[in-house]
């Protein structure tokens, strides 16, 4: 039952207890070391070469010392406190910290396979690596989601294990290749360089990576492969949209229009991925659902249903998606309305993109007061899971297709 | 028949129910979705043309082109106030309650009724407290009460008692951002002035249902400078201003702005949103176009007009643009941005003619290999800038010898009498002789001889005495600015810090609640473990579990003998 016990001891020790919460310390000083760089160093925040900045000297010694300072603070903390050493949020927030370390190894390895200065050329980008570590990674997820779906009827421990371990890549893949990226909009000229996120393309592949991440911690703590066959299949739709948009040359690195020459980008865009991806996983939880009580009220005999989780467990699983999904999506709009008070003049608009976001919350604020203060459970509430990703796939695309606005960067033309 | 005060009990009642809240967050949502389809705030004339005059009159009754500012959207709004208000009037006492007091027993009645629920049974030769010990050890930083009752030992645990907080927190926080947004509604303003180069200005002006509002700043804001830097590959990258701030006469503040960079002064912020012509000094050459060869040159200021004694022409000029980055590619085909260079903007009107609006091009058109294809206008023949159609003029009329040229080889073309392709040849040479002398024409002649033969295909139609074509300019920016107060912000951002904390303790510190009864019996104790939480069902579950399990193999070791697990 319990997945802890489950796990060798080794790994358990450097996921929990002391490593964890002093690893979590120091990569949460880290960044905060970084962000007061960027706030508060000389001439540390070059909206162009930021990139370059945390990787400089100045860089390290910014991150560094917040990284010591939260360590040291974090030590003393848990001398007066000892519960705190099995703090739960270091052990959930250290995987994805740690991930994303690996993500920025991967990137530098990549990032040694770049053609020669000479080669790069900012009118051609077919030849930048990137390309081949994306392609990779959507060979990874739509194989993964292949194997999710094969799993439901063949389920052999090794199916899954492929399932889940081609998604794991696919995250890496993705993330590092987004990093890459960031890197390479230096290469054609300093001028261009920016953040990764800046794009339709770009948020494509970090919503797979995201929606993917989202849901391997989800299976990793309550074992729900077969709800992986939904969220996957989803994660392979975006993956044939992303191949489409760069298939009709959406898919280059192009220089940042004036309005979102921000460090808000890097900081409101993948706080909202993180809601978007979690919602994409509840809804696959919410169809896993609806598919098992489907099943089973055609008598319940199909040899499916084995491997599906019970349908209370998926009903708490779409729920649990939620709660990961709303406080980052009300985070990030609230962030965003931050960036809006300092770029346009005032937090709010009423600009389609922020109103489908206050409808996307409001979808999902009921969703939870049905569920919590009404006592609502099943197929009511697995419905309203998918419906809300609709609402959520329309605000993050839709309100790009057909609405115009002040959101406009990441049109579809 | 109820009585006045059961009535308002009643109502109170409804309004702060559960199915209220759910019903006004979706019609809230549905509401919003009409205004993100109907674009907001556009002039009156489009949407009249838009929708006809039936649809026009119903939806501006209903306010729906300025819907989020209506009398009903706010009553929406109103009314989901007071719903959370008596909602948190209603359950936040008793909520308070509820987190102080921890009520350890429990009837062997109320354990029925719990969802998660394990039983032992130990030998008689166990130690009661050791038992509770052991329970305690497991439980880090949790909060312990126990009471004994006759022979039940009951022991209650408690983990994230302050859960409660969280729902308090996050309502309490939709009504501060809603007072805040009020605030900044009420005692804020928002509205844009545009200031040219070198001049200063201290009005807004701001949209105010279909009109337009004024509001004078209590100080002026002078541009002195407007520039703009561009990417290499021709994108804008940066839009600067440099603003002086004058109080009461005084220079106060010079500062740059961008996009992003606002600055503050006296709680008003001052944004950089938009720029323009501010009335750039032009020199536009008057093409005659009756064949007798006279170019009039003028100099004027984007926005006057200019009048011509002779024919009655006027020009009035609208727009000046010193880039325009026009996609070059065929439909369908990837984009290939290319700047057309400078351009203006003007309206020509005249006795006997139709009014017309061109677009003159400074420069000729370029192909793709570097060859002179001759200027070139937009012509738009209702005004409407989306009715653009390019004319091509043939000639390069930066170039005074093409149009010497032009008028040369029409001279020439008038003296044939049996027109011929040969005799228009000669007719061409004899005018290349005119113009550049005998043996003395220019390298790639070519190009001219086709471009002056297609010429002499349009000019003669365009249906206009005079073509003006812009010569030369001198930039003259305006700055568009915004500028902006907001009372009400503060509150909005404590609001927001409100309702995300809450919803990190309502999601993620749930209410866990364990007890351990342990009862003596004949044979030896009888223990029961009980668990509720309030949220995350399924994480409590494995930890419950987790914990059986454990407690199993304690006890096991306290009394040397397996215990019985139910």
């Amino acid at each position: 039952m319990n997945t802890m016990t489950a796990e060798s001891s080794l790994s358990s020790k450097f996921y929990h207890g002391r490593w964890a919460y002093l690893r979590f310390a120091a990569y949460f000083g880290g960044i905060l070391g970084i962000a007061a760089m960027a706030k508060f160093g000389v001439g540390a925040y070059e909206e162009n070469a930021f990139l370059y900045q945390i990787l400089s000297i100045k860089g390290f010694l910014w991150g560094g010392t917040g990284a010591l300072a939260c360590s040291g603070l974090a030590v003393v903390a848990s001398s007066i406190k000892p519960t705190l050493l099995d703090a739960k949020f270091a052990r959930n927030f250290v995987p994805w910290l740690d991930g994303f370390v690996l993500m920025v190894i991967l990137a530098t390895i990549w990032a040694q396979f770049e053609p020669p200065k000479s080669q790069i050329n900012y009118d051609d980008q077919s030849n930048m690596f990137d390309g081949r570590v994306i392609m990779a990674m959507n060979v990874v997820f739509i194989f993964s989601a292949v194997s999710y779906i094969a799993y439901l009827f063949a389920p052999e421990s090794f199916i899954g294990r492929l399932a889940t371990w081609s998604a794991y890549t696919g995250v890496y893949l993705g993330g590092s290749a987004l990093l890459l990226r960031w890197h390479e909009s230096y290469l054609f000229n300093m001028q261009i360089g920016h953040a990764p996120v800046s794009n339709l393309y770009e948020v494509f592949i970090l919503l797979c990576c995201v929606t993917s991440a989202v849901y391997l911690t989800l299976e990793r703590r309550y074992q729900a492969k077969a709800m992986g066959a939904f969220v996957m299949t989803l994660v392979a739709a975006a993956v044939f949209f992303a191949i489409w948009l760069s298939s009709v040359g959406q898919a280059d690195i192009k220089p940042l229009v004036p309005a979102l020459q921000s460090y808000w980008m890097k900081i409101h865009v993948p706080m909202n991925f993180i809601g978007y991806g979690s919602f994409a996983v509840a809804c696959g939880a919410g169809m896993a659902y609806l598919f098992r009580s489907h099943l089973e009220s055609k008598g319940g005999t199909a040899k499916v249903l084995a491997v599906f989780p019970s349908l209370d467990q998926l009903d708490q699983l779409g729920y649990k998606a939620v709660a990961i999904g709303f406080p980052a999506f009300t985070l990030a709009t609230i962030l965003g309305a931050a960036w809006a008070s300092e770029a346009w003049g005032g937090y709010w608009s009423w600009d389609p993109k922020e109103t489908w976001a206050l409808i996307v919350w409001l979808t999902y604020g009921s969703y939870l007061h049905a569920r919590v203060s009404h006592g609502w459970h099943g197929k009511a509430l697995a419905w309203w899971t998918v419906a809300g990703f609709l609402v959520t796939v329309f605000c993050f695309l839709g309100v790009n297709m057909y609405l115009s606005g002040l959101h406009s960067y990441g049109h579809l033309s | 028949m109820q009585s006045f005060p059961d009535t308002i009990k009643y109502l109170w009642q409804r309004l702060g129910s559960m199915s209220l809240a759910i019903i006004l967050l979706v019609v809230l949502a549905i509401a919003s979705v009409i205004g993100t389809v109907l674009i907001q705030n556009q002039a009156q004339v489009d949407y009249l043309q838009q929708f006809g005059p039936l649809w026009y009159w119903v939806f501006r009754a209903l306010g729906l082109f300025d819907m989020y500012h209506t009398w009903w959207f706010m009553t929406i709004l109103a009314f989901l106030m007071l719903s959370v208000s008596a909602c948190l009037w209603r359950n936040v006492p008793k909520m308070l309650k509820d987190m102080r007091s921890r009520k350890p027993k429990l009837t062997e009645k109320s354990l029925k009724r719990f969802h998660l629920i394990k039983r032992f049974s130990l030998p008689a030769t166990s130690d009661i407290s050791a038992v509770q010990t052991a329970f305690k050890k497991h439980l880090n930083g949790w909060e312990f009460r126990a009471v004994e009752e006759g022979d039940r030992h009951y022991l209650r645990a408690d983990k994230g008692r302050w859960n409660k907080w969280g729902y308090i927190l996050v309502h309490s926080a939709i009504l501060v951002v809603l007072i805040g947004g009020w605030m900044g509604a009420h005692y804020g303003f928002r509205g844009n002035m545009a200031v040219p180069e070198g001049d200063s200005e201290n009005e807004i002006a701001f949209q105010q249902g279909s009109q337009t509002g004024h509001k004078t700043m209590p100080f002026s804001v002078r541009c002195n400078n407007f520039s703009i830097e561009f990417f290499p590959t021709g994108m804008p990258k940066e839009f600067r201003s440099n603003l002086t701030i004058i109080d009461k006469g005084k220079e106060v503040l010079t500062s740059d702005i961008i996009v992003n960079k606002p600055l503050y002064y006296k709680g008003v912020r001052i944004f950089q949103a938009s720029f323009g012509d501010g009335g750039s000094a032009i020199t536009v050459k008057m093409f005659h176009l009756g064949g007798s060869e006279t170019v009039d040159t003028i100099h004027s200021n984007v926005y006057s007009t200019w009048k011509d004694p002779k024919t009655g022409i006027s020009v009035n000029f609208t727009n000046f643009k010193p880039y325009n980055v026009e996609n070059m590619a065929d439909p369908g085909k990837p984009k290939v941005y290319h700047d057309l260079g400078p351009a203006l903007e003007y309206e020509m009107r005249g006795p006997g003619m139709k009014p017309v609006k061109i677009k003159s091009y400074m420069n000729a058109f370029v192909g793709p290999k570097g060859d002179d294809r001759g200027s070139f206008i937009m012509v738009s023949k209702t005004g409407d800038a989306a009715d653009y159609k390019p004319v091509s003029l043939g000639l390069d009329l930066s170039d005074p010898v093409e149009w010497k040229l032009f008028h040369a080889f029409m001279h020439q073309l008038q003296a044939i009498n049996k027109p011929s392709k040969q005799a228009n040849l000669m007719a061409f040479r004899k005018a290349m002789n005119e113009v550049f002398g005998a043996g003395k024409w220019p390298e790639g002649f070519q190009s001219i001889a086709v471009r002056t033969l297609q010429a002499v295909n349009i000019l003669p139609q365009l249906p206009w005495a005079i073509l003006p074509v812009l010569s030369n300019y001198k930039l003259h920016y305006y700055t568009g600015l915004q500028l902006a107060e907001d009372p009400g912000m503060n509150v909005v951002w404590g609001g927001s810090a409100m309702l995300v904390i809450g919803l990190c303790i309502m999601f993620y510190m749930p209410h866990r609640k364990l007890w351990l009864i342990v009862q003596s019996q004949d044979d030896g104790l009888a223990v029961s473990l009980a668990g509720m939480v309030n949220r995350n069902q399924l994480s409590f579950t494995t930890e419950f579990n987790d914990l059986f399990m454990k407690l199993g193999d304690d006890f096991a070791s306290l009394s040397e003998q397996a215990p019985v697990e139910e």
